[in-house]
């Protein structure tokens, strides 16, 4: 039972960790936090719908193509919702409200077009459940491949962040935007590679979500869960984002099965608080200052 | 006719509640997407008071908003701390809103998520307009004393404001426990006008509504946010528009809002300041 | 000799791996004004912050009328008797000037959260007197015609002025300047210089004053603190400190030499 939990809370964990990442992707280099990230992660999982529904795709193909089309919706919801702000240096108070803005005007769009009825994806693995240890442990082998591409997809992001071009320019963009645009870098194109990250890890986490769960409209607000992991691993970590994320689907999953499922998000929520209340940085975040 | 004067009590038992997130929001630049929470505490504090122990209808509706003026005290003393960003307490409300929801949801008292019914319809449009009247005489006041200023202050530059004698995490709990406190009699109201609340009525939907009213009728007024909700409300009603349309208007003037026209219908003024002369009138940049 | 009213000892501040302020001591004579110069990113605005409570610092001591100041949060500074103004200019742009200056005053009036709710005659009576001191202040910088503009419509002069009234307001002991001649003209800075010292008179005030105007700080300043690196360079009279090889070589370029 104990290693039955620790397996199911790393799955989830894993799909919170995406998400989380994603975010904190956004924060440590924006300074902001992107409250329409859920509705990036749910048009995510619509458009995954949309793939194998309608076109016939296989699994890959339709991570991708979710991964893709969240990845340029994010880049839109950049240019339209937050870019003027941005340059207009508007307090973050503006970009948040525009941010809410945009995830509830998208979510009800949703609703309101393609309707309230809940989803399902068709089977991609024909139930096949992996028994380990002697049959003490199940595990889903979708939740053996979200568990891996989430891990691969942040590994691949680190490589990235360290090895490519963009990647250190974008490291740089966090520790001081201004002087990276001093530098030569085009602010506008790395902030909108910035989103598209996020975007395509918000659209696998989606793709994720609705596989193993459903699709609807609301499915978004399941992003609270990684705001929450962000804040446990550190408001801007990445690898904090990926630790709070898979602690969070841990501890949560252990409240679910030994305490009551119904408990979960008030566990989420109680655990936030009492972080801040004891160690607000969380575990690898920075003090960001404001320059006086 | 009767149909009309039921618009016209929620709208106004809506205006206290915008009135309270326009203190946050408006006045102390603080952003909450889930005052409506804070609302569902007063509503169905209030409403266990009379239905199950048979209070006095203004001693439920005072109890009300003491139990969200406490709950908001939770949320705010972690999350509102000097050196705290506001994405803190941002993330917080939200989870606490998901929280709530769950929680009244699996509670006996609460009737779980079919909702508390048969509550006494004690609100009427007489005593709203009363409760409304105050609320705004009471209001002004506040922005008129010293914490008033401590919270315009904390929106316009909390760095000078500390540097002005301002304790920046007391007048911000100050500004979010008065705004509590507000909702939290808008929620009394509002569960005895419509005798009956379920916890799917104080969710992100209704935080919204309030936010949108704020910000359209401008941050900063007192008078602005009044007048858009009235016309969130009773619009609507008049074109008998589905909820979810309402809710996709009310983002889109969310983003349209701050994209162009930040300061909203009324930004920073009053419908008073219209009607002043010459003389001592403000002039703006 | 009287004691020193600000002292700063052993002072040091790192961002990361860069030290604003190193191992920096001196003190600030009561009734004096004290300038502190320096190169751009000498640290001297850290200072400030370390002063007023915005900054911790790594170590050292700020001792203000013998008291220390270290783990005091800035409103706490504020009450102790030291208002500064800013750099930057940190005006409260949508209130208008009268409003500016009334904020810090009526924060020092001691009436609770229930009596101004209810806006009591007590309540009343203490507005109205705080606004006719605002006005008396607003009146000292010039400013009377102006109560009702608002600060961010001023033009950048007046608006350093505002800021300059705002902080006399809170009623200080020590006043601290962070290049309150930025962005000024040599009569404007004269009028300014001529401002400072008459304030200083006024209002039997300390002064301690952040500026690269060098004829600002000639004239006004009895006492120099040079900086450079985060670190105390030089120290002492204006004469002496015009004169010292390391400043000139450091900062002020050969042409005060013959000032």
């Amino acid at each position: 039972m104990f290693l039955q939990t620790v397996v199911t809370g790393l799955s989830i964990g894993g799909i919170y960790a995406l998400m989380a990442v994603g975010y904190s992707l956004v924060f440590s280099v924006l300074s902001f936090s992107n409250f329409a990230h859920g509705a990036v992660i749910m048009l995510g999982a619509y458009i995954g719908l949309g793939l194998v529904t309608k076109l016939h795709f296989g699994l890959g193909l339709v991570v991708s193509g979710a991964m893709a089309g969240a990845g340029l919706i994010a880049i839109v919801n950049e240019k339209l919702a937050y870019s003027l702000l941005r340059k207009r240096k508007a307090p973050s108070l503006y970009l948040m409200i525009s941010a809410m803005g945009c995830a509830v005007f998208l979510e009800n769009m949703v609703y309101a077009t393609i309707g309230s009825r809940f989803y399902a994806f068709p089977e991609f693995f024909k139930q096949s459940v992996l028994c380990l240890f002697n049959g003490t442990c199940n595990i889903a082998l979708l939740d053996l491949f979200a568990f891996g591409i989430s891990i691969l997809a942040i590994l691949g992001l680190h490589l990235f962040l360290i090895h490519t071009r963009t990647g250190i320019a974008i490291r740089a963009g966090v520790s001081d935007m201004t002087m990276c645009s001093l530098m030569g870098v085009n602010l506008d194109r790395l902030i909108s590679i910035v989103f598209f990250l996020a975007g395509i890890f918000g659209g696998a986490a989606g793709v994720f979500l609705g596989i193993k769960y459903l699709v609807y409209p609301t499915m978004g607000w399941v992003t609270n869960k990684a705001y929450i992991a962000a804040v446990i691993g550190g408001l801007g970590s990445l690898p904090g984002a990926l630790l709070g994320g898979l602690i969070l689907g841990v501890l949560e999953t252990f409240v679910s099965t030994y305490v009551s499922s119904v408990m979960r998000d008030v566990f989420s929520f109680g655990l936030l608080i009492a972080l801040l209340v004891w160690r607000p940085n969380g575990l690898f975040g920075r003090d960001t200052g404001e320059k006086v | 006719m009767n149909y009309v004067l039921s618009i016209v009590t929620l709208a106004g038992i809506n205006m206290i509640a915008v009135l309270g997130l326009s203190i946050f929001t408006g006045f102390t630049g603080l952003f909450s997407f889930g005052h409506a929470a804070l609302v569902g505490i007063g509503a169905y504090a209030s409403a266990i008071l009379t239905y199950y122990y048979f209070v006095p209808f203004p001693i439920a509706l005072v109890a009300g908003m003491a139990a969200s003026a406490l709950v908001s005290l939770v949320i705010g003393i972690p999350t509102l701390r000097a050196r705290l960003r506001s994405d803190y307490f941002a993330i917080a409300i939200l989870g606490f809103g998901e929280a709530l929801r769950v929680i009244l949801e699996n509670l006996e008292i609460t009737n779980g998520a079919r909702g508390l019914p048969g509550i006494e319809p004690f609100t009427t449009l007489p005593i709203v307009a009363g409760c409304l009247a105050v609320s705004v005489w009471v209001a002004s006041n506040f922005l008129r004393s010293r914490y008033g200023a401590a919270c315009i202050a904390v929106r316009e530059d909390p760095v000078a404001a500390e540097m002005a004698g301002i304790n920046l995490f007391r007048t911000r709990l100050l500004s979010l426990v008065v705004s509590a406190a507000f909702c939290g009699l808008s929620g009394g109201l509002l569960a005895h006008f419509l005798s009956f609340i379920q916890p799917v009525m104080f969710t992100l939907v209704q935080s919204t509504a309030l936010l949108a009213a704020v910000i359209a009728g401008g941050m900063g007024s007192i008078s602005g946010p009044l007048i858009a909700s009235f016309i969130f409300i009773a619009m609507p009603e008049a074109l008998r528009v589905a909820q979810m349309w309402r809710l996709v208007a009310y983002g889109l003037v969310l983003v349209l809002i701050m994209l162009f026209r930040p300061q909203g219908l009324m930004g920073y003024q009053e419908l008073t300041t219209f009607f002043r002369r010459s003389g001592h009138e403000r002039r703006s940049a | 000799m009287s004691a020193a009213l600000l002292e700063v000892r052993g002072l040091t501040k790192a961002f990361g791996g860069i030290r604003a302020v190193d191992d920096l001591s001196f003190s600030v004579a009561p009734d004096a004004i004290t300038g502190i110069i320096g190169p751009n990113g000498a640290g001297k605005t850290t200072v400030f912050n370390l002063v007023t409570g915005v900054y911790r610092p790594d170590a050292g001591s700020i001792d203000f009328e013998g008291r220390s100041l270290l783990g005091i949060r800035p409103d706490q500074i504020v009450g102790a008797g030291i208002a500064r103004t800013f750099q930057n200019i940190r005006l409260f742009n949508r209130r208008t000037c009268l409003e500016n200056v009334l904020t810090p005053l009526l924060q020092k009036a001691p009436y609770s959260v229930p009596a101004a709710l209810l806006r009591t005659p007590g309540v009343r009576r203490m507005d109205r007197e705080l606004r006719e001191k605002s006005r008396f202040l607003l009146a000292e910088m010039g400013l009377e015609k102006l109560a009702d503009v608002q600060a961010s419509a001023l033009p950048y002069g007046l608006q350093r002025k505002l800021e300059i009234a705002r902080a006399l307001a809170m009623e200080p002991r020590l006043l601290l300047l962070d290049e309150p001649a930025a962005g000024m003209n040599p009569e404007e800075s004269r009028a300014l210089s001529a401002l400072i010292e008459e304030i200083r008179e006024r209002f039997n005030l300390t002064i301690l004053l952040i500026e690269h105007h060098m004829d600002v700080v000639m004239r006004v300043c009895s006492h120099i603190v040079v900086m450079n690196f985060g670190a105390l360079l030089a120290e002492g009279p204006p004469e002496k400190v015009r004169t010292d090889e390391r400043v000139l070589q450091a900062y002020l370029g050969k042409e005060y030499r013959n000032a």
